[in-house]
Order: structure tokens, then sequence, then C-alpha cells
């Protein structure tokens, strides 16, 4: 296959179901020719299904030695098949990347041939763009598993980000869909990077903060960045008689020094400043929301893993084996927000697994999301005094998000907070009226009850589903694609609170 | 609108400007030094009535640079670039909102960041939020064309968030002579080799692009289409990261738009 056009079809069109698309964790001036990173993350479009656009997403190859029964490329599925040559995918990366079409590339691939081979070619397209275009952006490299120790640190100075797929969630499920695969073979070189990112850090001596890296330039980087810009906001009109003259660049930095930062944020002395990530399938194999959770939780522990991704197993066609769901399931949309809600809490308002989710209740509120899930489990801490409790506490209450709680704090140095103050701190009312007093008044209106207040919280139409079931069922209702509750975008970033984020 | 409009006034004077940031400091300086303001708004869409008499301030580049540093010191840093910011929004009553912030500002001191519920601050608050999200959100959403070597796009913001947007492109392209114009506003940054300057510029010049462009506003197309996950189409979703407004400049939507 020699056309352009054709190949990017077939090696997007594989790759569209690797979820993240996160350009965030690094911040980084042009070092290069071309290209930065912000550590903010930039979104340049989202598609037709409502998720971000902001990498160039495609696999390498979609020729593939494996027979993962979920993956659309396995070995033994009808599809056609097409290779990128490392030139023309470095070519096709500067192209879109300076007409601002992406932010930088996600490169993946099937495993053509063998792991190390694959790699080695991975390896070969990411060179040329980084020392023969110069390209300064954001590149996210997945490691294929079973790969060498060596490859795995000359694409992860290359790179910064690695992700290597945890794919399924135990041991179990991925003996039964990928036989080929082993999780030695995926934990290895996950172990691997965690060990690189930690040991350069004690090395260089500098504490990581968001994400900066080694070698530090980002301080720097940092200090220019602000300077200039308080350059353009400083730099007064050019009030020239030609009247042509609007407005010019700020002041630069010394030469000297600008050049001093450039060199010592060059990204080649740094092993994947923004770290690694993971991703595993939901719904083709029965493990329990619990066990999920656990999984992802263990990740985060052991492997210091930015993100953890779900994916919601979409069925892929012609399938041969009974092992999958059938293709009329429904895709589990609403429990993939669900976990990824959950997995919100850990990371930002430092709940346990255990807490968002116990051995009794294995699967995670379809209804109501887990914070509230977990509040009406937990009213014995509530209702809490808005001018009293600590930042952690205020983070507990559903309907106060990050941003709100640090208003609070905030605000409440300067006087006491009304309750009539709440909305215009970002506080979602209607959600955390039930979980807090002002200044000693409870403003719930009803009884702090679990039932009562779950009766308040659901939409009209919900309102009586309590009686009839108390655990609602998976597979019915998932596609209300229309409820703005089940809103996740590509990175699957999603709305929780007012907390939601990106990442 | 009813509690940016000052204290009670004797006489009910407004002042119109000229519309430049440096106009709107020179206002501020007049209202504590001279007459005090009714209201403040641009010279060019004031209408006047027979109620309330005006003035016309005269942009004063001394006087501006006091209230400049007056912000930065009596108040603080953020306030005066928040001010910076505020003022760049299309908000009709932006100059109003400002001088009541800058008014409670001298009085509070660098503490009014953290008085998230007073009804200025929060008018204030909005109003920066609105033109950093726009100007975050258009850092993702310009799409270049390449015209003679030159990369060169359209936009139409909400706000005049323009040069909010220089310095990022300048760094990122800083090997690159590329030009963003503001249709709505009809100027434009011109950026060569890191350096930028934003000047006036008259709709007529744009020029087409070439054919070659093409290869890569298709393949851009196919790559937008396909990445999408049929499964989970949503454009609900789409639409409100999106918002429909902005697609008119964008490359990849033409396709939606034919099918």
């Amino acid at each position: 296959m020699d056309n352009m056009l054709d190949k990017l079809k077939v090696l997007s069109d594989a790759a569209k179901y690797d979820v993240s698309c996160a350009t965030s964790g690094v911040n980084r001036q042009n070092s290069g020719k071309i290209g930065s990173a912000s550590s903010m993350g930039i979104c340049h479009s989202w598609s037709s299904d409502g998720r971000c656009i902001s990498l160039l997403k495609v696999l390498f190859t979609n020729k593939c030695v494996y027979d993962c029964q979920y993956c659309v490329n396995r070995r033994t599925a009808d599809v056609q098949r097409a290779s990128f040559e490392p030139e023309e995918l470095a070519d096709l990366v500067i192209e879109f990347y300076r007409r601002n079409y992406i932010e930088g590339l996600f490169l993946s691939s099937a495993v053509e041939v063998s792991p190390d081979y694959t790699t080695e070619r991975i390896i070969r397209a990411i060179r040329i763009l980084r020392e023969i275009h110069g390209f300064a952006g954001y590149i996210h490299a997945k490691i294929v598993p079973g790969v060498s120790p060596e490859l795995v640190n000359q694409v992860g100075l290359l790179a910064d980000r690695l992700s290597i797929n945890i794919e399924l969630p135990t041991t179990k499920s991925l003996e039964l869909l990928a036989p080929q695969k082993k999780m030695a073979a995926i934990v290895t070189p996950m172990k691997q990077i965690t060990e690189t990112i930690l040991d350069r850090r004690q090395l260089s001596g500098v504490s990581y903060g968001n994400g900066g890296g080694y070698g530090n330039g980002s301080d720097y980087g940092a200090a220019y960045s602000s300077a200039n810009s308080k350059g353009s906001y400083g730099g007064f009109t050019n009030l020239s008689d030609n009247g042509f003259l609007i407005r010019e660049t700020g002041d630069e930095f010394p030469q000297g020094l600008k050049q001093q930062i450039q060199s010592r944020s060059g990204y080649k002395e740094k092993f994947a400043p923004a770290g690694q990530s993971t991703q595993m399938i939901i719904g083709a194999t029965p493990e329990s929301d619990r066990r999920i959770i656990k999984t992802s939780e263990s990740l985060y522990k052991t492997f210091k893993m930015k993100r953890v991704y779900f994916s919601a197993y979409i069925p892929v066609g012609n399938v041969a084996s009974g092992l999958l769901p059938s293709a009329m399931t429904a895709v589990p949309l609403r429990r993939e927000n669900r976990l990824y809600q959950a997995d919100w809490l850990m990371r930002f308002y430092k709940f346990t697994a255990d807490e968002i989710i116990d051995e009794a209740n294995p699967f995670l509120d379809l209804e109501v999301d887990p914070k509230m899930s977990w509040a009406l489990r937990n009213l014995k801490h509530f209702p809490m005094e808005i001018n009293k409790v600590s930042y952690e506490e205020l983070l507990r209450i559903p309907g106060v998000g990050t941003t709100s709680a640090m208003r609070i704090i905030r605000q409440r140095r300067l006087s006491t907070i009304k309750f009539d103050d709440l909305k215009k701190l970002g506080v979602v009312v209607k959600r955390a009226q039930y979980f807090l007093t002002c200044c000693g008044k409870y403003y719930g209106g009803v009884a702090q009850d679990p039932f009562l207040i779950r009766q308040k919280l659901l939409p009209p139409e919900n309102q009586m589903s309590m009686f009839s079931e108390t655990m609602p069922t998976r597979t019915v209702g998932n596609r209300n694609l229309e409820n703005p509750q089940s809103v996740v975008d590509a990175n699957g970033n999603l709305q929780i609170g007012d907390g939601g984020r990106h990442g | 609108m009813e509690i940016f409009k000052l204290e009670t006034v004797v006489a009910m004077v407004d002042y119109i400007y000229d519309g430049t940031f440096e106009g709107l400091l020179t206002c501020v300086h007049t209202n504590y030094y001279g007459e005090r303001a009714n209201g403040i708004y641009p010279e060019a869409d004031y209408q006047v009535s027979i109620l309330t008499e005006f003035y016309k301030i005269v942009t004063d580049e001394e006087k501006a640079h006091a209230v400049y540093s007056g912000i930065r010191t009596k108040i603080s840093e953020e306030a005066l670039e928040r001010v910076y910011r505020v003022h760049l929004s299309s908000h009709k009553e932006k100059e109003n909102i400002i001088l009541s912030y800058l008014r409670l500002g001298f009085k509070k001191g660098g503490c009014i960041s953290s008085m998230h519920a007073h009804p200025v601050v929060l008018a204030m608050q909005d109003l920066d939020r609105k033109v950093s999200f726009e100007k975050v959100r258009l850092l993702g959403l310009v799409r270049f064309s390449e015209i003679n070597g030159v990369l060169f796009c359209s936009i139409e913001p909400d706000h005049d968030v323009l040069e909010l947007m220089a310095d990022h492109f300048a760094d990122r392209y800083k090997n690159e002579a590329f030009t963003i114009f503001d249709k709505r506003r009809k100027k434009a940054i011109f950026c060569h080799a890191g350096k930028w300057y934003i000047a006036a510029v008259d709709p007529e010049i744009i020029p087409d692009f070439e054919k070659e462009e093409r290869f890569y506003q298709d393949l851009w197309k196919v790559y937008f289409e396909n990445i999408a996950i049929k499964e989970r189409t949503n454009p609900r979703c789409q639409k409100r990261c999106m918002p429909v407004r902005y697609w008119k400049n964008l490359t990849e939507i033409g396709i939606m738009e034919t099918k």
C-alpha cells in the first residue's frame, strides 16, 4: 500500500482504541527547531464521539503476530494491513504540527516479526523526528510487551511519555483472551521504567514537582516564560504617530542566559519526563468494579503511574470464539464513566480503593457518582461546618471540588462564609446542601437519611427505581448518551463535581 | 448591572476614551484626581444621552504609568494582569467593572484576590476566566495553511485574545514565519524568527492557499473522521467542547458538513 491517504486511514483506524490523548505533564520551551510542550496540555479538536484529539494517534504497522481476542488487529482478523516508513511518518508529523493540527505524536504498533524488531522501527521514526527535524513537541510511545531493556531505555530517552497496556484487570483474563501475552512480559518493562525514572530523579537531587523532570531546565523554563509574559502585559502600546503598530514582542532574556536555558532543558537527557501510563479494557471479562479499582490503585502505588485509563469494550467484528460478550451487548459507557470518577477520587481527593467500593457491593452505583455514594454510606461524618473543617474534609463533601475547596479556605480567612456565597465560590449547591452547615445552620431541608437524600438527588423519572431494585443492572441503560453525566472526552477526562480537570 | 454604577455622584458624568488600555488607565487617574466618573465607555460605541454629560479623556502616557505602577504596588501583580485580560474582553461594561474592582482594590489591597464571593470580584473573575479560557481554547483550534512558505490562519474570537496567543506560537514556530489574522478586529500577528508584532490589516490582503496544501488538509480530514469511534458517537459532547461558532475556521469540519 503506497498511497499515504489509505495508509493513514488503516493505521489511524487501528489506533483509535488507545484512550490516552493527554499531552500534559511536561513543560518545555522550544529546545529544538520546532515544537514545545505545555504542562496543562492542549486539545486541538474533538471528534464526533466527543473525545479530544491532541495527538496524531497511529500504529506504525498493523501487521501482527499475536492473536488477542479483543483486538481489531489480531492475526486472524480479516482487515487491510499497512505499515509506515519511518521517514514518511516523521514528515507527516511535522507537516501536521506546523499547521497546528496536533500537539504531538502517539506512536503505537502491532507486533511485526518480534517485539524488538517493532521497537527498533519505532525508535528509528522518533529519532528522525527528534534529531533531524529538531522536533521538541510531545511524543507518547507505546512499549511492546517482551521488548529488551536496552530498547526501552532508548525509547524513554526520546519520548515524553511511555505506556504499556496492561490490557485486562487480571492475569486470568489475560491468559484467556491473549494467551501469547504474558503478565510478566508486561510488568517487567513497567518496573524498569518506574525504576529508571526514580533513579534519575535521585541522581539529580531535584524534586519531581509537577512532572518537570531532571537535568532540571524546567525551573529556568518557567522563569523564562513568566518573564516573557510579563513583558507582553507590561509592554505598553507603542504610541507612535503612524498608528500602525499595535503591540510587539516583550523584552527578551539576555542572550547568554537564554542559551543556557535551552541547552539545559534539552529533551535528550531526560527519561520519559511525563512519566508512564497504562490502559485496561472494561466489560470484556467479568471482573467486578472493585477488582478493577483495586488493580488500578496498585498500579498507581507500585509503578507510580501518571494515569490508568479504562476503555469500554466495543465488540470487534467477526469474533469466532465464545470468549467475549456478543456483538449485541451495549458498550458500558456509564460504567466506564463511573470508573473514571472513582479514579479521580483516588488521584485528587485522597480516597482509597476500599473507601470507594467495599466487598459487600463490588460494583459502582450507576445512579449517583462514587463520591456521593461514599457520602451516603458515611453520613456519620456529615453535615460538616463549612467555616471550620480542614481542606481535606472539605474535599469529602459532594459538590465541592479542589478549586472551590481552595476558595473556601482563602475566603474564610477574610470573612465568614454564608450559604448564599457557596454558589459564587463554585460549589454545586444542589448536591452539597445535604452535607454541610453554614454558621451552624443546615439548609438541606430533609433529614440526614441516605434514602431521603438519594430521592432528592435523582431526576424525577428515576426516583421510584429505588423501590424495584437496590443494585441497578449493568447492561441496561448504559448507552444513554444524552445523559449529561456520562460525558467523557478522549482522555477519559470528565466532570466530577466541579473538580473536573485535565490530566 | 446596577452594582457597577458607582456611589452617588453629584454630576452625572460619563468618560469616553479611545479604547486602549492606556486610555482606560488615564480614565482611572482622572476619576481619582478630577471629577468622578459615572461610567466609562469607548468613544466608538458611545450613545449620547440628554441626561448625562460626557468628557472625552485624552490618553496620557504619564498618568497611565502612574496608575499602572499603582496597581502593581498597592494591589498586586496578579490584579494588574487580571485587569489587563479583562480589558481584552468584549463585555460592554468591562470598563466599569474594572473601575469598581480598582476602587475596591485600592481600599483593600492584595487580599481582594481572595474575596471570591464579593460581587465586584466575582464579575472580574468571571470575565477573566472567559478571556483566559478562550485563549487556551484557541491555542488548539487555530489551523494554519501554508502559502509561499508562510503559515497563515484566520480566527474570529469573542474576546480580543490575539496578543495573548503570540508568545506561545512565537516559541513553538521559532523557525517559521506565520500570521494569525483576527477577522473580526481586522488586525494580525506577524511573526518571524520568534519575534512578533501586531498590526492593523486590510482583509483584502488574505491570499488563497495553493493546491499542495490540499494534500495535508485532506489527510487531516481523513484522520479526523477515522479517529472517531462510531459506537460512541456523541455530538452533544463534541459541540460542548468545541462550540460551533469556531467551526468555520477549522480545516477538518468541511467533511462533516457535506455528509
